[in-house]
């Protein structure tokens, strides 16, 4: 398996460029269609791109080097936090402020691979739900600096290249985000692809021969981490700038294991997995909540055991077969 | 001293409700290899049943966890049959996106029938008194826990390290092909192993409600704890949890009582060091 | 091809939304009033929501639809738990695309930090039912709260607490924004009535054995100790364990906020509580007329009598500001003049008489000193013993 997919990276490397190509003009159309159909729930969908991002960033980390995590919201709350936190104190440029974000949350990705690495599997996952738990009453505890369980508030961000306000309609805030997405989604298309990404895919796949290549896993996994970090504080950052306030919430259990189930509901291993499976997954939410606010968990429950019955490889891999058995081409390089 | 004493005291008591409500899912994820989420959906319905006999029927608190086991049992087998099945081979995140997915439902249907508030589960004048231990006074229902994990931990290591069931169950765990083969039938055996731990986490349920009260986000809330638990005495280790449970209990109950503000830095920085130390667990099996 | 169906999928979810919310929204007429009330209604916290619900709807089961002419239209939004980032959507939503010109709700400090910057871009007024931090009353002069505040219902138990024989206090709190608000209060307003707080702990927000903290509370032999924790389970397991380890029995005397001992917990909490002192703004057993009605209502509006509490009054008189609004603003949205319409505004509640205050637009009622005792009929309920009328928040007193 591992050495097909060495093959396919040597493989000519147009034909998947221009398929990026088309693939980001698709999500860029998606993304303006949503802001001319849904104009007036643009704040809805800024969150939903800032979750997107976070959900790409697990997608580095569970679908190409296989680790399992349930406390990916950490990188995302050290990124928000850190926005946040910036902002407060005078440094109110939306751009910079992403910076700082995606820098504190690749910190933050350093950390805790370094720690999650030591171990596999399941006590890997409990390692990972202790340093977001162990984050989460960090910030709580430093209520000086986070606002605690209030909330970190009081942000102005400074209006995007000084003029687009990030104001109720949440215009600028949302086509920010899209550009954000857009340049994190191309950047990750050519990690995912290059040969770093492969020798993480093959870590996945088949760590012994990889090992037996030569090649010490440790470093390469912890580089994926650091990246994936960077990604999950970007988004972090996205969600303060377009909220202004930042709450614990953004460091839970909870977000990391809603950040999951919609991964291996979108499909993992494709970054466009995340992408449907956080969109799907949100607007499903956002519906039945509106319809039934009282009961709608039993319905987002019901649908998650139909996808695992049904669409047992998420809806991308679903997506995959039917567009495989169409153009019988079956493009599932790596698998 | 005697506060040391009292501490231990109630850190034992803390560690073995916590034991019993575990070591069921210790045993799915361990023997058959399935993340169940939603074994603590079954220790809620448990409680609700028992909650439900007690206060409603008037039973006896042995009827109660009796009524209470049997029922879970009975409500899980449909759901073994038409979903676990289908997930006993399938990937864990497969496995963990069914299970909360079920655990979601079992959440919205108890919040329906039952309502958003707590249960209490009638205790018997017995174990409701407290009983004076010489330097210290503890509620009657502590010993009782107590004493129903001793049972649980030596029934569960003499009915698989000793019987035929265990035997076959050892076999279908390390080998479900060769024990198919050698005409063991592994359908059942898993079927029954799985309803054995149902029945533990209903069990469990009833039996530490005292300390993780009964209501419908009982499942989510301690879904964490639970995991961590067995990860760190290492699934399908019956001594693992156990000794598991009475070190997290230890310090979970220590931390509180030294530093209360940092208890859960104490908890969540334990289980850190304990995984990187065992990263199979306290007792885990190496794969 | 995969960007293809991407996209489709991406499309008909949206077209899904946009035709849920066109259902929802369709029924609009010029001269309906739309109010959007934002709560838990799913959730760790439904408990909370439902109350909100079932206040808003005894005000219009007894107040009828219609006011001054224009009809009311409640739209309900569900917030599970307090996720800043959720409510702003919400309420983006709700004032943009929904248009109403009434904002409701909101149980959590932050969610309700995330919104308050929306109200003057969008005209819209925010009257909080529940969410108690003072600090959300300076970050918009669109607010107006019906709530409490925990500085405003602990500061009486001081002297309550001191009066009843107790010098040396041990207090203990769940550890995050409320509870370090109760804390700081009661320690000030005990030092006030001459007694001492010998020893404060603040315990995780998710602590469920409580044996090691009432070993501490023994060992600091301290002859009262006050508790703040957030109602539900850990609620249970505090009570219970005060009385399992005998804490009760040796004399020691436990005071607490209101928040203790909801009613919709009383029944579990049973004869654990019994005795129990707390103070609060509203009890459901509370004797008046008003209240009578308003229980009436409200429990068929919430359909089991035992789920009733707190949160269900701060609805009800929310709805009453809500229609004062109205009423002053003719039915135009002008968020301004609406908020300015119903400063000083006094009026008979279910809890008994209370005016929103000019300046710090909080509500100014009574807090009642209460004990858990047994009604007429058996049930547990929190009897009101002594009463402090007027009192405001000393958190937003400056």
């Amino acid at each position: 398996m591992a050495n097909a997919t060495l093959q396919s990276a040597a493989a000519p490397r147009l034909r998947p460029l221009g398929r990026d190509l088309i693939g980001l003009a698709l999500i860029a159309l998606a993304g303006l269609s949503g802001y001319w159909l849904f104009p007036d729930n643009l704040a809805f969908l800024t969150r939903v791109i800032s979750v997107a991002l976070l959900v790409l960033s697990l997608d580095l980390v569970v679908g190409y080097c296989g680790i399992a995590s349930l406390g990916q919201a950490a990188l995302y709350g050290a990124g928000a936090y850190a926005a946040g936190i910036a902002c407060i104190n005078g440094i109110t440029d939306p751009i910079l402020l992403i910076l700082i974000g995606a820098v504190a949350g690749a910190v933050t990705g350093l950390f805790t691979g370094a720690v999650m690495l030591r171990a596999h599997g399941l006590p890997q996952l409990v390692l990972s739900i202790a340093l977001v738990q162990l984050l989460h009453e960090a910030a709580n505890k430093a209520s000086w600096l986070t606002g605690g369980s209030d909330g970190l508030s009081g942000m102005a961000p400074a209006p995007l290249f000084g003029v687009f306000e990030f104001d109720l309609w949440g215009r600028s805030a949302y086509l920010f985000g899209l550009c954000l997405l857009l340049v994190v989604f191309a950047v990750l298309s050519l990690i995912v692809r290059s040969p770093f990404g492969m020798v993480c895919r093959g870590l996945k796949e088949d760590p012994l021969r990889i090992s037996a290549l030569g090649i010490y896993a440790f470093p390469v996994l912890l580089k994926m981490f650091v990246i994936s970090g960077a990604v999950a504080g970007t988004g972090g950052a996205l969600a303060a700038i377009a909220t202004q306030v930042v709450g614990l919430d953004s460091v839970s259990f909870e977000l990391s294991a809603n950040a999951l189930v919609m991964l291996v509901l979108g499909g993992i291993g494709h970054l466009y997995g995340a992408l449907i499976g956080t969109v799907i997954f949100m607007a499903l939410e956002h519906t039945v909540a509106a319809i039934n606010p009282f009961h709608w968990m039993t319905l987002v429950g019901a649908v998650l055991i139909a996808i695992v019955l049904f669409a047992p490889r998420g809806l991308s891999g679903t997506l995959d077969q039917i567009a495989a058995l169409l153009t019988r081409r079956g493009g599932r390089a790596g698998r | 001293m005697q506060t040391a004493l009292s501490i231990a005291m109630d850190a034992f008591a803390y560690g073995m409700a916590l034991f019993i409500i575990c070591i069921g899912l210790s045993l799915t994820m361990g023997l058959m290899r399935v993340v169940n989420l939603a074994h603590g959906a079954f220790a809620m319905i448990g409680g609700y049943i028992a909650s439900w006999a007690g206060r409603d029927l008037g039973l006896g608190y042995g009827f109660g966890i009796a009524l209470a086991v049997i029922g879970t049992v009975l409500i899980a087998i449909p759901l073994e049959r038409l979903l676990y099945r289908r997930i006993y081979d399938r990937s864990e995140l497969s496995q963990v996106l069914m299970t909360i997915g079920i655990t979601f439902c079992i959440i919205g249907i108890t919040n329906y029938i039952f309502g958003p508030t707590l249960k209490t589960i009638p205790l018997p004048a017995e174990l409701a008194q407290p009983v004076d231990l010489g330097f210290r006074s503890i509620a009657g229902h502590r010993l009782f826990v107590i004493a129903s994990g001793l049972v649980v931990a030596g029934g569960l290591w003499f009915l698989i390290e000793r019987t035929g069931f265990g035997i076959h169950l050892r076999a279908a765990v390390e080998n479900a092909g060769m024990a198919r083969t050698l005409g063991i039938r592994t359908e059942i055996i898993y079927a029954l192993s799985f309803a054995l731990a149902i029945a533990l986490s209903a069990f469990g349920g009833v039996v530490g409600a005292e300390f993780l009260p009964i209501e419908p986000y009982y499942a989510l809330r301690y879904m964490v704890t639970f995991l961590v638990v067995v990860s760190v005495g290492g699934a399908g280790s019956i001594p693992g949890a156990l000794a598991a449970c009475l070190l997290l209990g230890a310090i979970d109950v220590t931390g509180r009582y030294l530093v209360p503000d940092f208890g859960n830095f104490f908890f969540y920085l334990a289980v850190i060091l304990v995984v990187c130390a065992f990263p199979r667990g306290l007792m885990g099996r190496a794969h | 091809m995969n960007g293809t169906s991407f996209g489709r999928l991406l499309r008909s979810g949206a077209l899904a939304l946009a035709g849920t919310l066109a259902t929802l929204s369709g029924a609009a007429f010029a001269d309906t009033i739309k109010v959007g009330i934002i709560g838990p209604f799913s959730g760790p916290f439904a408990l909370q929501g439902k109350n909100f619900q079932a206040g808003a709807e005894a005000w219009l089961a007894q107040n009828g639809k219609t006011v001054a002419g224009h009809d009311i239209e409640l739209v309900y939004r569900d917030l599970p738990t307090a996720n800043p980032q959720q409510a702003r959507a919400l309420a983006q939503e709700l004032i943009v695309k929904d248009k109403v010109q009434y904002l409701g709700g909101v149980y959590f400090t932050p969610d309700a930090m995330a919104i308050t910057p929306l109200l003057k871009q969008g005209n819209v007024p925010l009257v909080i039912f529940n969410a108690a931090t003072s600090a959300i009353m300076n970050s918009s002069p669109l607010v107006v709260r019906t709530s409490f505040t925990l500085p405003q219902t602990t500061t009486p138990l001081g002297k309550a607490a001191v009066e009843r024989g107790a010098k040396k206090f041990v207090s203990i709190v769940s550890d995050y924004g409320p509870g370090v608000d109760a804390e700081g209060a009661f320690k000030k307003a005990i030092t006030a009535a001459g007694g001492e707080v010998v020893e404060s702990i603040r315990i995780p927000l998710n602590t469920t054995e409580f044996s090691p903290i009432m070993q501490r509370i023994r060992d600091s032999g301290a002859e009262g100790a006050f508790a703040f924790l957030p109602s539900g389970p850990p609620t249970l397991g505090f009570v219970k364990a005060f009385s399992d380890t005998g804490l009760k029995k040796a004399g020691v005397k436990l005071f607490a906020p209101g928040d203790l001992t909801q009613e919709s917990d009383l029944p579990a909490l049973g004869e654990a509580a019994d005795g129990l002192i707390t103070s609060f703004h509203y009890a459901v057993s509370h004797d008046s007329e008003v209240n009578k009605r308003f229980v009436a209502a409200a429990e068929k509006a919430i359909g089991a009598p035992d789920l009733l509490s707190f949160p269900a009054v701060g609805a009800y008189d929310g709805m009453f500001v809500i229609s004062k609004m109205i009423a002053a603003t003719a039915g135009k949205q002008d968020a301004e003049k609406a908020v300015e319409a119903v400063k000083g505004l006094g009026w008979e509640s279910p809890r008994g008489p209370v005016k929103i205050d000019p300046e710090t637009r909080h509500i100014t009622q009574t807090i009642y000193l209460r004990e858990v005792a047994k009604d007429a009929q058996g049930r547990w309920i929190n009897k009101e013993i002594a009463s402090f009328p007027e009192q405001g928040d000393p958190g937003l007193a400056k």
